[in-house]
């Protein structure tokens, strides 16, 4: 095999992204998700904003990135389907036959996700600063850059959303069931937090820094990050702590799911 | 008896049955032909009230499907092979299908010992193989012991052995006074099998006759097939001689308008020598290749070039 | 086997008196099918256990309290329990469509909508059984804290026999719900998609408009003691099926959640079902006035 491969170049790395590209954007229901997410985030940002009060704490910045609340589904459904999309369609065989080795295309399947993560993220991030021009103009507060960290927390937005959608790859990936990747990247994106924050102490609020849901910390400004490193009990995971934290996970989701796709048939 | 009477079924604007009628009569099989996407499989869910027609009936033992007092009796439907859960085991398939008609549990092994499924009876749906997921199949339409049949593609990924048992169970339930109709695009198997050929195409009727009939009707039938050392010579011959001639690769001619015998001696007449002579006969599959030559979907351009 | 098999069900008269499909069996069917698949019994075992354990974990942290009152941590396992009974309702909603199987179970009951009311009973029994094993692994979770406070815990009096009554109505409200989503919407991921936003997320999102932000100046968010008005997420959050289901897990005597309008345990109960009732009617309509394929 490897002879034939040095030969004449076959699957090449660039190939195989092209291939993924075209998967990715070929199937209409992905360029449903990624608009209906930017939609989401928009229109989530715009509710919010309409409950906020001057002096309740909130900043400019948590304003328009607050759809991520509920952005970060999209997100996460968007990196499930094309995880588990090889297994659930039974177009692995044509892949991996293709692709023998099989770990370029989960690689490939990272760097698609990602781009079109990213893209959409950007995308969502100015609808949402333009659908919340209209709170903005009555209680709301203005997005102003020069607070400490507003700029940073409009870049997490991105940063974090991506992220996301590449732990859904990981998690689609290695349990191959879209709908037990789903229940299990929503409670630790989102569910699992809010359920450890009902029960504050030092064990949960340790458990709760070392969950996915820590990259929304990317998303606060200094002053919402240190008013929560000064309530919890748990480890202070300072400014990028929690961007950390998520990473991490995103790699190991993704070893493993790499393991298990090389070691273990496809079928 | 399953009587079908100009039914239409239209998907928004795409038609995928066109006033099609005809008639599967008991103590009959009867074969279901026409190319991918002609309209048999919609003709099959429309039968069975999973679908309902745009215009038209269909209906089995002279009812609607709907109004069946108890369909599984009335009608076996095997429609596709999919059509199972695959987490759940052959035999929890078959047995909650028993239990909507209050079939005993002994019905149920009955069908897996005739099918075959016994050994894999508590392995599940999902880990089976095309072959032995159409005799699951099988075994479901059976469970019922109906009078009227309905199987779509029932020898697809079945191994030889497998198509001999189908073959021999549908003529056996014919025998037995049922109707049989089922559809398979393996032309040489319902040749075999069928009494009478339904063709249809781009869900219009095309044919609805014996599979003699519409043998007879295949461009080859009745010719005659000749090889010669000098085709031209001989072609110019029979040509004169008021017959057809259609020349082939290899120095063949095929002639229609001639018998064996004038052939011989039109070759004797002109001196060459003859290599090869024999009556033609017709075959299904020429027969449906021709009458479905202009309403295929999907064809392949080599087909293309061999059927013209 | 033999290539030539004889038929031996044909020997049986054709005309013997044989009748189709009653309720009676269309349930029997649907029990099977239900019980002969793995995942609801995963489900099932699952959701027991994860319920029991953060009950136990979440009365266990909450008995250093001065105040600790063992049954007040009784139904903190359903927060996340809650998913499992869904999860297991969008399966059996979704899994007849998902799979192709409801080719067979429609051309066996052409008239369809017995076919939806016998699920819904199978798997209210099914649900049912579930729901009252993970309300038992509650009370079992609460034991231990309770016994190392030397506090005795009384079930038969106080909050206790409404809040498990609750609690169960609760498991089983929230499968029925998953169900008519999936048979609605025919796909599991959509569904369940759908399922977890209504339960848990629109939940975590309306909580994030009225709760201040960490540090904020409580007197400015309205949110001081005393009566606080209903306010407009206050009262989505009662109406919306997680919420109106959350109701039903909170002891009666707590009065209602802040901004909302006082619905009580049976209240959220019947805001609950009405959800329940509406999506199965339009699965209702869609099975039977569409084509199924």
């Amino acid at each position: 095999m490897t002879a034939a491969v040095m030969g004449r170049p076959g699957s090449t790395g660039l190939r195989v992204l092209r291939a993924e590209w075209t998967k990715l954007t070929s199937v209409r229901s992905n360029v449903w998700i990624a608009l209906g997410t930017v939609a989401v985030a928009a229109g989530t940002a715009y509710g919010l904003g309409l409950f906020v009060r001057p002096g309740d704490g909130r900043s400019g910045s948590w304003v328009v990135t607050s759809g991520f609340v509920l952005a970060q589904l999209g997100f996460l459904v968007l990196g499930v389907l094309v995880g588990t999309s090889e297994h659930t369609t039974g177009t692995a065989r044509t892949t991996y036959t293709t692709v023998p080795r099989r770990l370029p295309v989960l690689a490939a399947q990272v760097q698609v996700t990602l781009l079109a993560a990213l893209t959409t993220a950007s995308v969502a991030l100015g609808a949402s600063y333009l659908a919340t021009g209209g709170v903005r103009a009555v209680d709301a507060p203005a997005l102003d850059l020069s607070v400490p960290g507003a700029a940073r927390a409009l870049l997490g937005f991105v940063l974090a959303s991506a992220a996301v959608a590449l732990l859904g790859v990981g998690l689609g990936a290695l349990l191959r069931h879209p709908a037990s990747a789903l229940v299990a990247g929503v409670l630790l994106v989102l569910v699992g937090d809010h359920l450890l924050a009902m029960n504050p102490g030092r064990t949960t609020d340790t458990i709760r820094a070392f969950l996915p849901s820590s990259g929304a910390r990317l998303l606060q400004d200094d002053a919402a990050l240190a008013g929560l490193d000064a309530v919890t009990r748990g480890p202070q995971l300072g400014v990028w702590g929690g961007g950390v934290v998520l990473l991490v996970w995103v790699v190991v989701l993704l070893a493993a799911a790499a393991y298990r796709l090389s070691r273990h048939d496809v079928r | 008896m399953i009587e079908v009477e100009a039914l239409t079924k239209r998907y928004g604007s795409t038609t995928a049955v066109d006033g099609l009628t005809f008639t599967a009569r008991p103590g009959t099989v009867t074969g279901f032909l026409g190319p991918n996407g002609a309209g048999k499989s919609t003709t099959m869910r429309v039968v069975v009230g999973l679908e309902r027609p745009t215009s038209g009936t269909a209906t089995v033992a002279g009812r609607r499907y709907a109004d069946l007092p108890a369909p599984l009796h009335a009608v076996g439907v095997m429609l596709d092979a999919r059509s199972v859960h695959p987490g759940r085991t052959a035999y929890k398939h078959l047995l909650a299908m028993a239990q909507t008609h209050g079939i005993g549990k002994a019905r149920v092994r009955e069908v897996l010992a005739q099918t075959g499924l016994e050994p894999a009876a508590n392995r599940r749906a999902g880990t089976f193989s095309l072959g032995m997921g159409q005799r699951l199949g099988i075994a479901g339409a059976l469970l019922g012991d109906p009078a009227t049949l309905i199987l779509d593609e029932p020898v697809n990924g079945l191994d030889p052995d497998g198509v001999l048992w189908v073959r021999h169970l549908v003529r056996e339930l014919a025998a037995e006074g049922r109707t049989v109709l089922l559809s398979s695009h393996l032309m040489h198997e319902l040749a075999l099998c069928a009494d009478r050929v339904v063709i249809i195409g781009r869900g219009r009727l095309l044919a609805d006759a014996t599979v003699q009939e519409i043998v007879a009707r295949s461009e080859r039938a009745g010719a005659v097939r000749v090889r010669t050392t000098d085709p031209e010579a001989l072609a110019r011959e029979l040509l004169t001689a008021g017959a057809d001639v259609t020349p082939q690769d290899g120095g063949v001619l095929q002639v229609h308008g001639a018998s064996v015998d004038d052939v011989g001696t039109a070759a004797r007449r002109c001196g060459v020598t003859v290599l090869e002579l024999g009556a033609e006969s017709g075959s299904l599959e020429d027969a449906y290749l021709q009458l479905t030559g202009d309403s295929v979907e999907y064809r392949t351009a080599d087909t293309l070039g061999r059927t013209r | 086997m033999s290539a030539a098999t004889t038929v031996p069900g044909a020997a049986r008269a054709l005309a013997t008196a044989r009748s189709g499909p009653t309720f009676a069996r269309l349930l029997a069917a649907e029990w099977t099918k239900l019980t002969s698949l793995r995942s609801p019994w995963w489900v099932a075992a699952v959701t027991v256990l994860v319920t029991g354990a953060i009950t136990y974990l979440s009365a266990q942290a909450s008995s250093v309290d001065s105040g600790f009152q063992p049954v007040d941590s009784l139904s903190t396992g359903l927060v996340l329990g809650q998913v499992g009974p869904l999860v297991l309702g969008v399966l059996v909603g979704a899994g007849e469509f998902r799979t192709g199987a409801f080719r067979t179970t429609f051309t066996l009951a052409p008239r369809r909508l017995p076919v939806l009311a016998a699920q819904v009973l199978a798997l209210t029994a099914f649900a049912l059984a579930l729901a009252v094993a993970a309300t038992a692994a509650c009370v079992v979770g609460i034991w231990p804290p309770a016994a190392s406070r030397g506090i005795a815990v009384d079930l038969t009096g106080g909050d206790a026999p409404g809040l498990m009554l609750g609690m169960v109505a609760f498991g089983v409200g929230l499968a029925l719900f998953g169900l008519a989503l999936g048979a609605l919407v025919r796909r599991t991921v959509p569904a369940m998609l759908t399922g977890l936003f209504a339960v848990l997320i629109l939940p975590i999102v309306l909580m994030m408009v009225s709760d201040p932000m960490v540090g904020a100046d409580p007197a400015s968010t309205g949110l001081v003691d005393g009566a606080v008005p209903t306010t407009v997420p206050g009262t989505l959050m009662a109406f919306s099926p997680g919420g109106a289901a959350q109701l039903m897990t909170i002891p009666a005597s707590y009065g209602p959640i802040d901004g909302a309008p006082d619905l009580g345990p049976v209240g959220g109960g019947l805001v609950l079902l009405a959800w329940i009732v509406v999506l199965l009617a339009a699965a209702a309509v869609r099975l039977h006035a569409r084509d199924v394929r």
